[in-house]
């Protein structure tokens, strides 16, 4: 069984974004949910100023308080290491976000055809769109996946569930990277099996010195960061993107 | 779509199979790996390239149930390795959105405000077009213009059209980056700005902010920051020159928080530096430029006794061996670089010497002065890029032994400023005297060495006194990048260069472009439009432009459309694709070759010799069997077809419906490289370091009467002098400058995934600046920008950003806000910084070109 994590290496990382809208994309999240979110942060005075990125995606903890909070074992471990959500059996408690130290959680306010960016029922679209919604509708999402054989990839998006990262199980399964390692740019972002040392993923956070986020938080994530250092107080952040109301 | 998805993957599957290393696989390899039967869904991957970005990147669209789902990069095309950019996988949006242009539109109420419009059939469209094309293309002149924005792969299908309809033809480039491709073609001859040998070069100049930031020479975006982070880990040294740290510093060694427009000045205090130390490569100066000509007091080379009476002199040099002047192409001369020499009783000075003496006031304290940086940093940086260059030595590719000067500069959009044509000057400058032109790990502007249009016409300006709709050839801009504004400008104002109302344009055709949106100075355009009978726009979306004062609108497609031959190369690697439609274009909306093709044969220009159809067998050089017939109109897939068969490509067009993307190799050294080939710089050269042409142009300018802020910038050499925008009364204390963001760079094409990524306007101010003027982060800001000739005011409200990594005195707000389109989603983001700057005189650079500087007044709303 491989041993999945992701190790990211923020001196390659020029925070272009293009990770959170490919996973948009790919998962199909509705509008305000950004299970990947890339951090832009400014340190210091002028002119002695420092900017640098953060990509931040679900840390599939070994030690998820998330799991361990969640009254209806929705939330749960894997063996390859994914933290995985059964939409069909979340009841929208909200725990998981109350209990994760990440804020990776997003909870579904509003129904999601509702929330999709443009009119999906507009009558002028064509009939091969199949009253998709969205028209880019990503046929693997709604698959069970696993021995378990739950439903955990996309996210469902129905009103009241709630929905993270997966990293994109409906793409691992196949035997595909992540949507967010597929498409940076600079390469910046490896996923793999960090038990195999020949993965990219390995061979890079033995390369260099690593850290991981709010490690005293017990959690022990299995996403790793090369390069920079752990944000903290002196880091501000800028260009941030806030949900639209 | 022609291919099917079993013999797509049968090619595509080993083509890419071998370039996977470890790990994971590509979509193709899953789908090859998957049995077909297995899948609920018809699944295929159609290859096309991006069409939101300038440079085409590679794409794998996956199609469901004849859905797109998904643009990712298409792992074969070198010029993205596989990868895109938050723009490239965002445009999905648009294949759906229901807030296009669907069908043809006809206006039904007045123009200047919002559109009203009705329903029409593409004929009926396209039969009051060409009746009004026509109409205007009878009366000639400038009543007939055809605009553009960027053109989009290979223009063939747009030269076509202006052959065939004989327009005017505009575009965007004064409002990118002209003023810098104007500076290298008068220069070096190139047709490019500047860009590393990113492969080679150890210690890198980032003017600017295109290397990490949505742009850059040649590039839109994703290969730049590609190759400078392979370079980083090899161990390239990098400094960021701007105002702004956001910009490319934050992957610098070094900062130079520089002065807005005061970039000529570092430039030549960093030639007076390298003189100084001695880092010069005299070699290259004396064998490849004109610095060793010798100038008279006039100014002009001394030149030798013109062989007829139709030519001109050779320019002479002094010869050391003979202790005389000879002329500098004479195979023995062994040329001075510096000194004075009399020759028949008279002094001359070399072109260098001139130099040296003209760069001795740029003191490295003189320039910290003027760029509000510290002199100790100026040293440095000179210090820093004299070592580097290592003036001497050489390095062997593909067994050729070349210099060696790994020192370049990255700037591409900075060049947009008020003295932009010089400053690019300066700073190519810089590199000529370390020798780095051309050398491995130095300067470049172009893939290919290979001789721009402008560098005989440069030698010689036309400089005339009767002029046209956008003053080219005219005593007030010799060289001109033909700005749309300004030409809003003389159509609002014609008087003032001596013409009559006649010139305004009875009919535009804007295709892909938005004027009132993407170009300042907005208001300046609105009049323009206003005056302007007949305006027809093709376009996906309804601009702004095309909101206030269209006729007609016609639909365009995005990517869903045949484009191309679209160069893939990286620079180091030559490839070429096509656009390929991965559906069909929604609505009734039409890709932009068929909308010509109809057009023209519409306007009865579409058949015979003269037509339209000729004119694409002439640039796509369609000769033989491949040549279009010329009394039936083609299919767009046949004409591809065609030209895919005519470069020898095995199945014509499903080569490109199978592959993708045609990669052809390494580009060999001796087209790279220009002291690879058999003739150095492929015979373009003495480079112009000494600009003679300038000076006799000014001297034009100024016998038929032109006004000194015509002709004060036509200077041989590069000459600092305040700019028209520090004119401006002290309460208007910063700088006002504009930047783009790569997740959000949409003038013309919103899409609400990345306006969610970047909802709202900002100004970016520095925390004690702001705090001195009582403004906290977030509160609303006033900003009141000044003309400094006209004493005319704009002004915005928008949110204030706290930023410690921008200077005290600039404030900084990205482009591409205000209401660009009609769509719901750019509603309330907040204005454009266009609104904000001018054009115009003092604002427009000697080569017409906008400038995007000018004071601000800045105040809690």
């Amino acid at each position: 069984m491989a041993n999945y994590g992701m190790v990211i290496d923020l001196d390659k990382c020029t925070g272009c974004r293009a990770c959170m809208v490919a996973c948009k994309v790919e998962n199909n999240t509705p509008e305000s949910n950004l299970w990947m979110y890339v951090f832009r942060f400014e340190e210091g005075e002028y002119p002695s100023t420092k900017t640098w990125f953060m990509p931040r995606p679900c840390m599939h903890c070994e030690n998820a308080s998330c799991v361990k909070v969640c009254p209806v074992g929705a939330r749960y471990k894997r063996l390859d290491g994914i933290t995985a959500t059964d939409f069909d059996r979340c009841i929208g408690c909200r725990y998981c976000e109350v209990a994760c130290p990440y804020g990776v959680n997003y909870f579904n306010w509003q129904k999601p055809e509702e929330n999709y960016y443009i009119d999906w029922a507009d009558p002028d679209l064509p009939s091969e769109l199949n009253g998709e919604k969205p028209g880019y509708a990503n046929p693997d999402l709604d698959q069970a996946y696993g021995s378990e054989n739950r439903r955990i990839a996309g996210g469902g998006h129905d009103k009241g569930v709630m929905e993270k990262c997966t990293f994109c199980v409906h793409r691992v399964e196949k035997g595909l990277e992540p949507a967010c390692a597929n498409i940076c740019p600079t390469h910046a972002i490896k996923f793999g099996d960090l038990d195999d040392p020949n993965s990219e993923a390995a061979q890079l956070l033995r390369s260099k010195p690593s850290f991981r986020l709010l490690e005293d938080a017990g959690t022990s994530p299995r996403v790793f960061y090369v390069g920079q250092h752990e944000p903290g107080p002196e880091s501000r952040q800028i260009e941030e993107i806030s949900a639209r109301v | 779509m022609g291919t099917s998805r079993r013999d797509f993957l049968k090619v595509s599957g080993v083509a890419t199979g071998t370039a996977i290393t470890a790990g994971f696989l590509s979509q193709l390899e899953t789908l090859v790996a998957a049995s077909p039967e297995l899948l609920q869904v018809s699944e295929e991957f159609v290859p096309t390239t991006c069409w939101i970005g300038k440079q085409d990147c590679g794409m794998l669209a996956r199609v469901i149930n004849g859905r797109v789902v998904k643009l990712e990069g298409h792992p074969a095309n070198p010029r993205n390795n596989g990868t895109l950019c938050p723009k490239g996988v965002g445009q999905i949006m648009s294949f759906y959105d229901p807030n296009r242009v669907k069908t043809p539109l006809i206006r039904t109420n007045g123009k200047g405000e919002p559109g009203e419009w009705r329903q029409a059939s593409w004929e009926e469209a396209l039969g009051l077009v060409a009746e009004e094309m026509n109409a205007a293309r009878e009366k000639g002149g400038s009543k007939f213009v055809w605009q553009k924005g960027r053109s989009k792969a290979k223009k063939f299908y747009d030269s076509a059209f202006v052959g065939a309809s004989g327009a005017l033809k505009l575009h965007h480039g004064a409002f990118c980056s002209d003023a810098g491709y104007r500076a290298l073609e008068y220069t070096i001859g190139l047709h490019g700005v500047l860009h590393p040998d990113m492969r080679h070069t150890r210690y890198l100049l980032c003017w600017g902010w295109n290397v990490t930031n949505a742009g850059g020479n040649k590039f839109c975006w994703l290969t730049w920051p590609q190759q400078l982070v392979e370079a980083k880990e090899r161990g390239l040294k990098m400094v960021a020159i701007d105002p702004r740290q956001r910009s490319a510093a934050h992957f610098a060694d070094e900062w130079a928080p520089i002065k807005s427009g005061t970039d000529l000045v570092l430039a030549m205090a960093l030639c007076n530096q390298l003189i100084a130390n001695g880092t010069i490569d005299r070699e290259y100066l004396s064998t490849y430029t004109n610095a060793p000509f010798l100038v008279g007091a006039d100014g002009l080379f001394l030149r030798a006794e013109p062989e007829s009476e139709e030519e001109e002199g050779k320019p002479l040099v002094w010869d050391e061996a003979s202790g005389a002047a000879l002329p500098f192409d004479n195979g023995n001369v062994e040329p001075a670089l510096e000194g004075e020499f009399t020759v028949n009783g008279e002094n001359f000075k070399t072109a260098f010497q001139l130099f040296k003496d003209h760069v001795a006031e740029y003191t490295p304290e003189y320039a910290a002065e003027v760029c509000g940086l510290e002199a100790s940093q100026i040293v440095g940086i000179a210090q820093e890029i004299g070592e580097n260059a290592m003036i001497g030595s050489t390095i062997s590719i593909d067994g050729h032994t070349m210099p060696y000067r790994p020192v370049a500069i990255m700037a591409y959009h900075m060049s947009q400023q008020e003295l932009g044509f010089q400053a690019l000057r300066a700073m190519q400058m810089v590199m000529m005297l370390i020798g780095s032109i051309g050398a491995v790990g130095g300067q470049f502007s172009d893939f290919t060495w290979k001789e721009y249009k402008n560098w005989a016409k440069f030698e010689h300006l036309k400089v005339k006194d009767e002029t046209n709709l956008y003053l080219k050839d005219s005593k007030y801009f010799p060289i001109n990048s033909n700005n749309s504004s300004l030409v809003a400008h003389v159509i609002n104002n014609p008087d003032k260069y001596d013409l009559t109302d006649d010139v305004i344009p009875d009919v535009v055709i804007l295709h892909h472009v938005n004027p009132l949106g993407s170009f300042p100075d907005r208001n300046e355009n609105f009049n323009a439009y206003n005056k302007i009978g007949f305006v027809a726009a093709i376009d996906p979306w309804l601009s702004r432009t095309a909101d206030y004062f269209a006729d007609v609108v016609l639909p365009a497609a995005t990517i869903e459309k045949y484009e191309g031959p679209i160069s893939a190369t990286d620079s180091y690697i030559d490839a070429e694709t096509l656009r390929l439609p991965p559906m069909d274009p929604l609505f009734q909306s039409k890709g932009d070759i068929d909308i010509y093709l109809d057009l023209c044969e519409a306007a009865g220009i579409l058949y015979g010799e003269e037509g339209y159809l000729a004119q694409i067998n002439s640039q796509l050089k369609l000769e033989g069997e491949y040549a279009l017939p010329l009394d039936r109109k083609p299919k767009v897939r046949e004409i591809f077809d065609n030209w895919a068969k005519s470069q020898e490509l095995e199945g014509g067009i499903e080569f490109f419906e199978k592959n993708g993307v045609n990669v052809k190799g390494e580009i060999a050294a001796t087209k790279r490289y220009p002291y690879a080939m058999e003739e150095p710089f492929a015979g373009i050269f003495p480079h112009r370091f000494y600009g003679e042409s300038l000076l006799v142009a000014q001297k034009e300018m100024q016998d038929l009467g032109a006004d000194e802020i015509y002709w004060r910038d036509y200077t041989p050499f590069p000459v600092w002098r305040e700019l028209t925008a520090a004119q401006s009364p002290p309460g208007y204390d910063l700088d006002l400058i504009s930047y783009h963001m790569i997740e959000f760079k949409q003038s013309r094409t919103p899409v609400p995934l990345l306006i969610e990524m970047a909802p709202k306007q900002f100004a970016e101010i520095n925390p004690k600046t702001a705090r001195a003027k009582g403004i906290e982060d977030g509160d609303e800001i006033s900003v009141v920008s000044h003309n400094a000739i006209t004493d005319e005011k704009r002004k915005v409200t928008v949110i204030a950003r706290y930023r410690e990594g921008i200077r005290p005195d600039a404030i900084a707000m990205p482009h591409h806000y205000g209401e660009y389109v009609k769509h719901p989603w750019v509603k309330d983001q907040g204005p454009s910084p266009n609104v904000l700057f001018f054009t115009g005189e003092g604002y427009v650079a000697q080569t017409a070109d906008q400038t995007y500087l000018v004071k601000v007044k800045v105040t809690k709303a």
